[in-house]
């Protein structure tokens, strides 16, 4: 029988409390960081990005519902400030896309009751396709969108910026993402501020 | 032979590098200098003339070398800023567009047409603008001094908070990142010689300690936290206010009302002219109109 | 008056079989010097942690007997109550610093039980001087040294004027220098300050001559319990239970052995010269 690791036990009470505003703000930090170095190392520039940043969103909100959900748009206004990829009226405009990039893995890994460490085939399928694909699909097509009223990118060129985010975004955010939910998901499960729920 | 000493200068360290002391900038209120990133990383916004996007770009490097911070730490991001040109330039010769009013001209064999090339220009010196408007205040000021703009500000004290400790928590991790690959480096690792999977591979290695870490940083600051009576609210037991002590230490001048009304009184005609009335749009570029006159003539 | 009182104590960590620590019964007396001891994973800090109201409040588990603080049952009450009685200093120093600057971290705590602007200030000059740390207060808390940080947290914690200080082992991530530092703010605590300390240690040679009650912590309960020259009565005894008695008691003990030395045995290093120099005069020529 399948283990469902996002059932609550017997007796069992979970409330939101101070280790959940408290693993926010680390989160929030790491992405900051991850998001900050990604960019200046790999320059690629701000379409087309190689940005490990979605992975640190989608695995977030895996392990801390919607926690990790807030991380992932407050982060990436500080990382992008940080490392030039994007003006703060653009970063600011990105919010929902990149709530969305960080939610659909959540959502979908509690929808359908999919193991953090990717043990089964139908967890590394739900990750992949939602969790990755359908997010940065929906996250670029946003952010190229905000890039074009922006006058940043010209209509002609949306297509290929599209491709060039979704595809960049994509491929990192699954060989990192895999990693950290392989790896670390053990050890996350164990703790206070793991949520099963969408707060706690 | 008399050895000749240097003084030493005090540094702090901000978000992106390092800012003396001494530098005049502290005269001026943390809200002061907060309310200049969301003028100078906002502003050029509406403004798509590269003559005062340059000219801004220009103040901003003007105004960074006035606070007496080391401005040879921004090539950094100079890599940056020739991809984006190079990602630019690129789109807008091969999708130029097929208005027929645009004027052709060749270069080196290709047929280009100058007004979505000068737009890609336009756009690139107001993202330049922007992005180093946003720049110069995290290389200017640290966390302290963001915390502190944001309190006077009135923000939230739970929003405050999760601040504070999630840019204190970027500044524990980049110094944990700075260990890691100086030990790398020690060990004889070069970076600049890697391809660049190899870089990416490399960052999925340093990934998995700094997460452990935070893992178990989270619990012991939250324990840290409820032992010293922390409330997200913001609210003391038993009703009142939490104090707000270091706020205390930061007087707001007639000096910082007056650059802060300045900038928003600036940032609303700039926008109004921008929305309404079509001000600094491309189109009113002299130099545009410069070039147009050359192709015609 | 009492200021713990622990009756048939108990704590289980959700997801473990076994207790953590059982059948505790502990009594300790208003500004005395607490130090408790033992090998590690014996239950020292689930001990202090339970003292403290960290257990149950923050962990998940099963709760046995009860603790009470100068009278009162831990569990009802309030963490800010908890947080103006009880100072609690962790052995990571790193793992309790939120804020940006040495000053912010200091006067935290105060900010948080709504104390006013005059009585912070004090309050901040006053634990700067008790910990020495003055010439620190501008610096980020992560740029100090390992000492210089426990000190930090050591005086972020005495700002807020406990009555019962509880550090868990305050020394064991710092150098020796760092060590004595600590030492010496504990014994200047507990000569000028009314407070009542329980230190978790495992420098007994350092933490045993401060002592007023020593707290020896094995396997999930408490072994032994007396004032130090009555704990180090039986030396063989604390060997076995993972103690490594101070060199100057484990000497005169070998004096005591030769019938040599009278009495309980000395802990303090000046004491166990006196002894022994009082062996070497009633020595025959």
């Amino acid at each position: 029988m399948e283990e469902n690791v996002w059932a609550l036990e017997e007796g069992e009470v979970r409330r939101p409390g101070i280790v959940h505003i408290v693993m926010l703000a680390l989160f929030t930090g790491i992405g900051i960081v991850v998001g900050t170095f990604g960019s200046l190392a790999i320059p690629i520039g701000f379409v087309s990005a190689f940005w490990p940043g979605q992975a640190i969103q989608a695995v977030g909100s895996i392990w801390y519902g919607m926690w990790g959900g807030i991380a992932a748009f407050v982060f990436p206004l500080i990382s992008n400030a940080m490392s030039g990829s994007a003006p703060l009226p653009v970063s600011l405009a990105y919010i929902p896309a990149n709530f969305v990039q960080g939610m659909a893995a959540g959502w979908s890994f509690r929808q359908f009751k999919c193991h953090p460490a990717l043990k089964t085939g139908k967890d590394w399928l739900v990750f992949t396709l939602i969790g990755i694909l359908a997010a940065n699909a929906f996250g670029a097509a946003w952010g190229t969108t905000v890039l074009r009223l922006f006058g940043l990118i010209t209509p002609d060129a949306h297509s290929v910026a599209w491709a060039g985010w979704f595809l960049g975004n994509s491929v990192a955010s699954w060989v990192l993402g895999a990693l950290l939910l392989k790896f670390i998901s053990p050890l996350v499960i164990r703790t206070k501020a793991f949520c099963k729920g969408y707060w706690a | 032979m008399a050895q000749t000493t240097q003084p030493v200068r005090k540094m702090r360290r901000t978000l992106l590098g390092t800012i003396p002391v001494t530098s005049p900038l502290y005269q001026l209120h943390p809200a002061t200098r907060f309310i200049s990133l969301l003028f100078l990383g906002v502003v050029s916004m509406f403004i798509d003339l590269p003559e005062i996007n340059i000219a801004l770009l220009i103040l901003i490097l003007v105004y960074m070398r006035w606070a007496r911070v080391d401005i040879s730490g921004l090539r950094i991001y100079l890599p940056l800023m020739f991809t984006v040109a190079i990602f630019m330039f690129t789109v807008s010769i091969a999708f130029p567009g097929d208005d027929p009013t645009f004027h052709a001209f060749e270069f080196l064999g290709i047929t280009l047409y100058l007004e979505p090339l000068y737009w890609t220009f336009a756009s690139y010196w107001r993202l330049m603008a922007m992005l180093f408007g946003t720049i110069q205040y995290f290389s200017t000021n640290r966390e302290r001094d963001t915390l502190v703009a944001v309190r006077a500000l009135k923000v939230p004290f739970v929003v405050t908070y999760f601040l504070s400790l999630a840019l204190r928590a970027a500044g524990m991790f980049m110094e944990d990142m700075r260990t890691i690959r100086e030990a790398e480096r020690a060990r004889g690792l070069d970076e600049s010689s890697m391809s660049l999977s190899d870089r990416a591979k490399l960052y999925a290695m340093y990934m998995i300690p700094l997460f452990t870490l935070a893992i178990r940083r989270a619990d012991e600051i939250s324990n840290a936290l409820y032992a010293r009576g922390y409330r997200p609210s913001g609210k003391v037991e038993g009703g009142g206010k939490r104090t707000d002590y270091i706020l205390t230490k930061y007087k707001i001048r007639t000096l910082d009302i007056v650059l802060i009304v300045t900038q928003v009184i600036i940032f609303t005609v700039v926008g109004v002219l921008r929305i309404g009335f079509g001000v600094f749009a491309v189109t009113q570029s002299p130099l545009r109109q410069y070039l147009l006159t050359l192709m015609s003539g | 008056m009492l200021a713990v009182s622990a009756r048939d104590l108990g704590w289980k960590y959700s997801g473990r079989n076994n207790f953590a620590i059982e059948h505790v019964d502990l009594d300790i007396e208003e500004n005395t010097f607490v130090s408790i001891v033992g090998p590690n994973e014996s239950g020292k800090t689930t001990l202090v942690s339970c003292i403290k109201g960290l257990i149950p409040s923050s962990f998940h588990g099963v709760w046995r007997g009860e603790v009470e603080v100068f009278g009162e049952d831990v569990r009802t009450k309030s963490p800010g109550e908890l947080a103006k009685e009880i100072g609690f200093v962790f052995s990571d120093p790193e793992a309790q610093f939120t804020a940006m600057t040495v000053e912010e971290e200091l006067v935290f705590g105060l900010e948080n039980i709504g104390l006013p602007l005059a009585e912070i200030e004090g309050r901040l000059r006053w634990v700067s001087e008790v910990a020495m740390i003055e010439d620190l207060l501008d610096k980020p808390p992560y740029e100090i040294s390992g000492g210089q940080k426990q000190r930090v947290a050591i005086a972020s914690v005495l700002a807020m004027k406990p009555r019962i200080f509880i550090l868990d082992e305050p020394t064991s991530m710092l150098d020796p220098l760092g060590k004595d530092f600590i030492f010496q703010i504990l014994t200047n605590l507990k000569q000028e300050q009314d407070l009542t300390l329980i230190v978790v240690e495992h420098n007994i040679e350092q933490v045993a001559p401060l002592s007023d009650l020593m707290v020896l912590v094995y396997n999930r309960g408490i072994a032994k319990a007396a004032p130090p020259a009555e704990f180090f009565e039986d030396i063989e005894f604390l060997e076995a239970h993972g103690i490594q008695t101070p060199q100057a008691t484990a000497f005169a003990n070998l004096l005591k052995q030769q019938g040599l030395l009278q009495g309980s045995l000395p802990i303090h290093f000046d004491d166990a010269v006196a002894a022994a120099e009082d062996v070497l005069a009633s020595a025959p020529d």
